[in-house]
C-alpha cells in the first residue's frame, strides 16, 4: 500500500507517540516555497529547491518538486530555509511562581508536610493543563526563528511534567505537540520549611524516588493480585514519579554548575533514571561524569564576575595573580562549553536558557570551536529528539511538521536575518529587530557609558519573608563599585559591583546563626531611581526599588 | 584537562625557574624530586630520610627514615634501608608528624544546616561538598590531611557527617575517606533553642525552645527508630519464612531518616554531639545509655572538665577548643585548662577548629594544652592526630606514624609547636598534595608581580 508521506508521518507519529495529545492539524493553506536554499539538517543542503506544505506538514522537499496546482507560491529568491528552532528552556505561558510559603516549623521530626502540595514540590503539576499563552509573548520568540518551546516551571525541586508547545498565535492545550515530555527537577528548596537547603533538597529527591519505587512495586502487586492486599494509596505526587522510576518518562534535571551536574549524575545512577541535564553551563568541568548522558546546554553565558564567582573559582585552577586574564579565560571556557562537550561525545541540544540573544549566543559557541553544522543540529533535530519529537520535528523532510525559518544566508552566520517563519504550516510575518540590537549583536548596553550611581540609596526590598528597608552606600570606580548595605540584618559589604550601561549587578554575603548566604542583585538605573531583582539563594528571589538620597 | 589545578604547582615553579637562581629564598635547599600526581603506580616507594619523626604513638625518633610503599607506611626507624629507586624527600632538619585530623570542620559544605526540622538525620554532608572550596587548600597547607565535615548545630539531630581526606585537585567523591565509619551530628543548647542571633523576618520559630524539649526530641526520635527497626526485623523474618512459589512479603517503606537512627542504635553510626554545658551533656549520656548506644565524641564540650569522669566512663571522646570562650552565655564557664584536665582523667581529647581559619594552625592550638594544664608533648600531639582519629573510628588507618597505616604526613621546617614553624609538605596516602616550594604562595605571587614591574629584566636590559 502506498501512503502519502504525510499520511505515513502521521501514522508513524501516532504509533511512536501514544502519549502525544491530538496532533495539531490546522486547516492551513497549501504552500510551495520555491527557489529556496534548503538546509534540511538531516539530509544536507539543497542549493535550489522547493518545499511543499500541506495541512501543516511538509509534503515534499527536493530540487525538482512540482508545484501543486492548489498551492500558494512563495518565491524565496535564493533565501535559506531551515527547520524551525526549538528552545527546550522556556516558562512561556506559566503563571509567575507563587512566593514560597514558610510552613510550620514541625516538631519531633515529622517529615510529612502539612496540607497539600507546596510550590516547587509538586511533581503532579502538568504544564499542559495550565498553559495560558498570549500572542504578544509568542511573537518575539518566533521572530528569532523559534517555532517550538519546551515549557516547564523554571524553579523548584519537583516542577512537574513539561509540554512541547508550537509557537502559533493563540496556542491552546489542543495545539500542544507532546505532553508530558519529561519530569522536571531542580535544586531549589522551600525557604523556611523542609527541605530548606541543598542538604534537604538532595535528600528529599532521594526519599521521593525510594517512595516512588515502592509505589511502583505496590501498584504492580495490586494489579497482579488485588485480593488480600490493601490497595495502594492514591497519591498524586508519587504516582507522577512512578513513570520516572520505571524509565518511561525522562527526568530533566536543572543542573548548571559542576557540582550540580555531578549530583544529578549520582542520583541517576542510584535510581537508574533516564536523565537529561538542563543548563550544564559547567559541563566542561565534568566531562567524566557526563560521558554517555544527554544534555540541554544553555547558551546564556554567565558573566564570570557576576554569577557563581567564576573568576574566583577558575583562578583556583589556573595561573594565579591576573584576575582580568582569569576572567577572560573563564569567559572563553564558558563559551567553549558546547565545543568541549561535542569533542567529548556528549549528546546535546543548545537552548536559550531564557536569554533573548539565543542565536547570537549560539554563534559565540561556534566561534569558540563548535562546528556550525553541529550547532544547527543542536538547535533543531537534537533538541527535537531530546523532547521525544525527533520523528515529527527538527529537520526538513517529507512528513515532518512544517515548522520552518526563512533567512538570508545560513541561519548561524553573523549577518543572517530571519524574515519569515512557518509554524504548523501557518505563515507568520517577522518584525525586523531594532537596528541597534541587530548591529551590536544584542549587546546595546556595551556601548553606553556606565551609569553614575555613587552616593546613598534608600532601597526597599520585597522578599518572600516580607518587606525590608536597606540603606545602600555606593563608591563608584569606573564600571565597578563597592560600598555597604545596612538593614536590620546589620551592615554588610558589597562585592563584585559591576555597571554595564544602565545595568547594575552586585553581591552581598549575609551571615547569621553560623550560616552564610550570598545575595545577588541586578538593577536597572534610571537617573536617581533603580528597580531590580535579588536572588536570595535558598530564600528564593525578591524585587526591589531604590531611590538615591539627595 | 579535567583538573588542571594539578598544573598550578608546576606552573608556578616554572615561573620561578625562568628567573634562574633568584628563588624567593635562595638559602633554601633545592627542591626534592617531583613526585608524580595523581596516583602513584603500584610498588611506588617514597622515603623521607634523616628527619625527626614525631610518631604520636611511640615517641619521637631522631634522624629517622620513613619508608612508604603503595601509600602505606612500610618501615620507620633509624636503620631503615632505602631501596634503590625510591623517591627521596630529604628530611634533614625537618620534623615529620602524622597528618593533622580536624574533628570538627564545615569546610567545603555548600550547605551546612538543614535546620528546618528538629530531626534531619536523613541529610548528608557528602551530598553537598564542593571540591574547590579554598579552605581545603589552606588546611592542607597547615598540615591537615583529614576532616570530619559536620552538619551545623541548628537542630537536635542534624545531618550525617563526611570524613574526607583533602585530596585537593581531585573530584570531591574521591576525597571521601574509604572505610571511615559513618557519623552524625547532634546538637544541644543555645543554637538549637535559636536564642542567639537575629530572627529572620517571617520565619517561624521551631520546636524545641528549651533543653527539656531537646531531650524529648531525642527520646521521641529513638523510640520511632526502634519501631521502624522492629518493622524491618518482622519483614526479614517473614521473608526468610517464605516458601518457594509463595509471594514474598512487601518490604516496609524505606525512611532515610529512620535508617540513620537505626544505624546509631546498632552502633554502626558514630554520634558527634555539639554540647557545652555539663547538665546537657549528662542528659545526652543518659539518653544514649537508655537507648543502648555510645556517643563517639562531644564537640566543644567547654564544661567537660566538670564531668570528665562521667565522660571517660561513657567511653566518649571530647573534642574541644584550645581557648575560645565567652562568645555566648553557655560558653562562659570555659577554661583553657579544659583539654588537659579532661585528658588527665582519661578522656580521649582532641582539639578542633570549627573554622577554616583556625584549621590552618591546629598545631599551635594543640600546643596550648601544654601551656595550660601541662599536657605532655605527645599528649598534645595526639589531640590533633591519634585521638581525633579514635573519635572518628579511623585510628587503625591513620593518626600516627606506624607501620601499616596510611602515609598521611605533615613535614614541618621546625618543631610543630615552635611558634615560627610552618608546614613544608603534606602527604596523603604517600602522595604529595601540598609542597610549599611549588605552591602558589605569597612569595611566588610577589615574585611574579616584581617581574611584571620590571619587564626587561629577562633580556638583561635596563635596570
Amino acid at each position: 500500500m502506498r501512503l502519502t508521506p504525510a499520511a505515513r508521518a502521521l501514522g508513524v507519529a501516532a504509533a511512536l507517540f501514544p502519549l502525544s495529545l491530538h496532533p495539531a492539524v490546522a486547516q492551513s493553506d497549501t504552500w510551495a516555497l520555491t527557489n529556496a536554499r534548503i538546509q534540511t539538517v538531516t539530509r544536507g543542503v539543497i542549493d535550489k529547491g522547493t518545499v511543499v506544505i500541506r495541512k501543516g506538514l511538509i509534503e515534499a522537499v527536493g530540487p525538482a518538486v512540482a508545484v501543486p496546482p492548489d498551492a500558494r507560491v512563495l518565491d524565496l529568491g535564493g533565501r535559506t530555509l531551515s527547520p524551525g528552532l526549538l528552545d527546550l528552556t522556556s516558562s512561556l505561558g506559566l503563571a509567575a511562581p507563587a512566593a514560597p510559603t514558610a510552613g510550620g516549623g514541625g516538631g519531633g521530626g515529622a517529615a510529612a508536610p502539612p496540607g497539600g502540595p507546596r510550590p516547587g514540590l509538586d511533581p503532579e503539576r502538568e504544564v499542559a493543563r495550565e498553559l495560558k499563552v498570549a500572542p504578544a509573548d509568542i511573537k518575539p520568540l518566533r521572530d528569532l526563528g523559534i517555532t517550538a518551546v519546551l515549557v516547564a516551571p523554571s524553579r523548584g525541586l519537583f516542577r512537574g511534567a513539561s509540554a512541547l508547545v508550537p509557537l502559533r498565535d493563540s496556542v491552546t492545550a489542543s495545539d500542544i505537540l507532546r505532553a508530558p515530555v519529561a519530569m522536571h527537577m531542580g535544586y531549589q528548596g522551600v525557604p523556611g520549611d523542609y527541605p530548606g537547603t541543598l542538604l534537604g533538597v538532595i535528600t528529599y529527591q532521594r526519599q521521593s524516588f525510594y517512595d516512588a519505587q515502592r509505589q511502583a512495586l505496590l501498584l504492580d502487586r495490586y494489579k497482579a493480585n488485588p485480593r488480600g492486599m490493601a490497595r495502594p494509596e492514591n497519591d498524586a505526587s508519587l504516582d507522577a514519579l512512578v513513570p520516572v522510576v520505571r524509565g518511561q518518562l525522562p527526568l530533566f534535571i536543572d543542573a548548571s554548575n559542576e557540582n550540580e551536574i555531578r549530583r544529578a549524575i549520582r542520583l541517576a545512577k542510584e535510581f537508574n533514571l533516564k536523565v537529561t541535564l538542563v543548563g550544564a553551563t559547567e559541563g566542561f568541568e565534568a566531562l567524566d561524569a557526563l560521558a554517555g548522558s544527554s544534555a540541554v546546554v544553555s547558551v546564556n553565558y554567565p558573566q564570570p564576575a557576576q554569577t557563581t564567582k567564576w573568576a574566583y573559582r577558575l583562578s583556583q585552577r589556573r595561573a594565579p595573580g591576573d584576575s582580568a586574564a582569569s576572567a577572560r579565560e573563564a569567559q572563553k571556557l564558558i563559551e567553549g562549553n558546547a565545543a568541549t562537550l561535542y569533542k567529548a561525545g556528549v549528546r546535546f541540544a543548545l537552548a536559550s536558557g531564557g536569554s533573548r540573544d539565543f542565536l547570537p549566543n549560539v554563534r559565540k559557541a561556534v566561534a569558540a570551536g563548535l562546528p556550525a553544522s553541529v550547532a544547527l543540529e543542536a538547535v533543531t533535530i537534537r533538541a527535537a529528539e531530546l523532547a521525544g519529537a525527533g520523528e515529527i520535528l527538527g529537520s526538513i523532510e517529507a512528513g515532518k511538521i512544517a515548522n520552518l525559518v526563512i533567512s538570508n544566508g545560513d541561519l548561524l552566520s553573523d549577518s543572517a536575518r530571519v524574515s519569515g517563519v512557518f509554524v504548523d504550516g501557518i505563515r507568520y510575518e517577522v518584525t525586523p529587530p531594532p537596528a541597534a540590537r541587530a548591529a551590536g549583536g544584542g549587546n546595546a548596553a556595551g556601548n553606553l557609558p556606565p551609569a553614575q550611581i555613587g552616593g546613598s540609596w534608600a532601597l526597599n526590598m520585597t522578599s518572600p519573608q516580607g518587606p525590608m528597608d536597606i540603606t545602600m552606600t555606593v563608591t563608584q570606580n569606573g564600571a565597578s563599585f563597592g560600598g555597604t548595605m545596612t538593614s536590620m540584618m546589620g551592615t554588610n559589604d558589597i562585592s563584585e559591583g559591576q555597571i554595564a550601561g544602565r545595568t547594575v549587578t552586585w553581591s552581598m554575603t549575609l551571615q547569621f546563626g553560623g550560616q552564610s548566604i550570598t545575595l545577588n542583585y541586578r538593577g536597572e538605573v534610571d537617573g536617581n531611581k533603580m528597580t531590580g531583582t535579588a536572588e536570595l539563594g535558598s530564600f528564593g528571589s525578591a524585587t526591589f526599588t531604590a531611590e538615591r538620597k539627595p | 584537562m579535567r583538573y588542571s589545578v594539578l598544573l598550578v604547582a608546576p606552573l608556578a615553579a616554572g615561573t620561578l625557574a625562568a628567573q634562574g637562581p633568584a628563588r624567593p629564598d635562595s638559602s633554601r635547599p633545592a627542591p626534592p624530586p617531583v613526585l608524580s600526581l595523581p596516583i602513584p603506580a603500584a610498588g611506588t616507594l617514597v622515603a623521607i630520610t634523616n628527619a625527626t619523626i614525631i610518631t604520636a604513638s611511640h615517641g619521637t625518633i631522631e634522624k629517622g627514615t620513613i619508608l612508604i610503599r603503595n601509600g602505606k607506611i612500610a618501615a620507620i626507624g633509624k636503620d631503615v634501608a632505602v631501596p634503590a629507586g625510591a623517591q627521596l624527600i630529604d628530611g634533614n632538619g625537618k620534623y615529620v608528624m602524622p597528618g593533622i585530623i580536624d574533628a570538627h570542620s564545615h569546610s567545603a559544605g555548600e550547605a551546612i544546616n538543614e535546620g528546618s526540622r528538629s530531626v534531619t538525620a536523613q541529610v548528608r554532608m557528602q551530598d553537598v561538598l564542593r571540591e574547590d572550596a579554598i579552605g581545603l587548600y589552606r588546611e592542607l597547607a597547615g598540615g591537615v590531611t583529614t576532616l570530619n565535615i559536620l552538619h551545623g548545630s541548628a537542630n537536635t539531630i542534624g545531618g550525617q557527617n563526611a570524613v574526607v581526606k583533602i585530596r585537593w585537585g581531585l573530584p570531591v567523591d574521591s576525597m571521601l575517606f574509604a572505610g571511615a565509619p559513618p557519623g552524625i551530628k547532634f546538637a544541644l543548647g543555645e543554637n538549637v533553642r535559636q536564642t542567639n542571633g537575629p530572627q529572620i523576618p517571617g520565619r517561624q520559630q521551631r520546636y524545641p525552645r528549651t533543653r527539656m524539649g531537646q531531650e524529648e526530641v531525642l527520646r521521641d526520635a529513638f523510640t520511632r527508630a526502634r519501631e521502624y527497626q522492629a518493622e524491618w526485623k518482622a519483614y526479614e523474618t517473614a521473608k526468610a519464612a517464605t516458601k518457594k512459589g509463595q509471594l514474598e512479603p512487601i518490604p516496609p517503606a524505606r525512611d532515610l531518616q529512620l535508617d540513620a537512627l537505626v544505624e546509631i542504635l546498632e552502633g554502626k553510626r558514630l554520634v558527634h554531639a555539639h554540647s557545652y554545658r555539663a547538665d546537657e551533656i549528662l542528659m545526652l549520656l543518659k539518653v544514649a545509655k537508655d537507648f543502648g548506644f555510645r556517643v563517639a565524641s562531644l564537640q566543644h564540650v567547654l564544661e567537660g572538665y566538670k564531668i570528665a569522669d562521667e565522660i571517660a566512663a561513657a567511653g566518649t571522646g571530647a573534642s574541644t577548643f584550645a581557648d575560645n570562650w565567652a562568645y555566648k552565655l553557655e560558653a562562659y564557664d570555659a577554661i583553657p585548662f579544659n583539654a588537659a584536665l579532661m585528658a588527665e582523667r582519661g578522656v580521649k581529647v582532641s582539639i578542633n577548629s570549627d573554622s577554616d581559619e583556625r584549621a590552618r594552625r591546629l598545631y599551635q592550638e594543640a600546643a596550648k594544652a601544654m601551656k595550660y594544664g601541662g599536657a605532655s608533648e605527645e599528649e598534645a600531639i595526639r589531640m590533633i592526630t591519634l585521638n581525633a582519629a579514635w573519635q572518628l573510628g579511623i585510628d587503625k588507618m591513620t593518626g600516627s606514624i606506624d607501620v601499616g597505616k596510611d602515609a598521611d604526613l605533615a613535614i614541618f621546617n621546625g618543631h610543630p609547636f615552635a611558634p615560627a614553624s610552618r608546614v613544608e609538605m603534606t602527604l596523603i596516602d604517600g602522595r604529595v598534595f601540598f609542597d610549599r616550594l611549588k605552591a602558589p604562595t605569597l612569595e611566588s605571587l610577589i615574585e611574579m608581580l616584581k617581574r611584571r614591574q620590571r619587564p626587561n629584566t629577562t633580556s638583561g636590559g635596563a635596570q
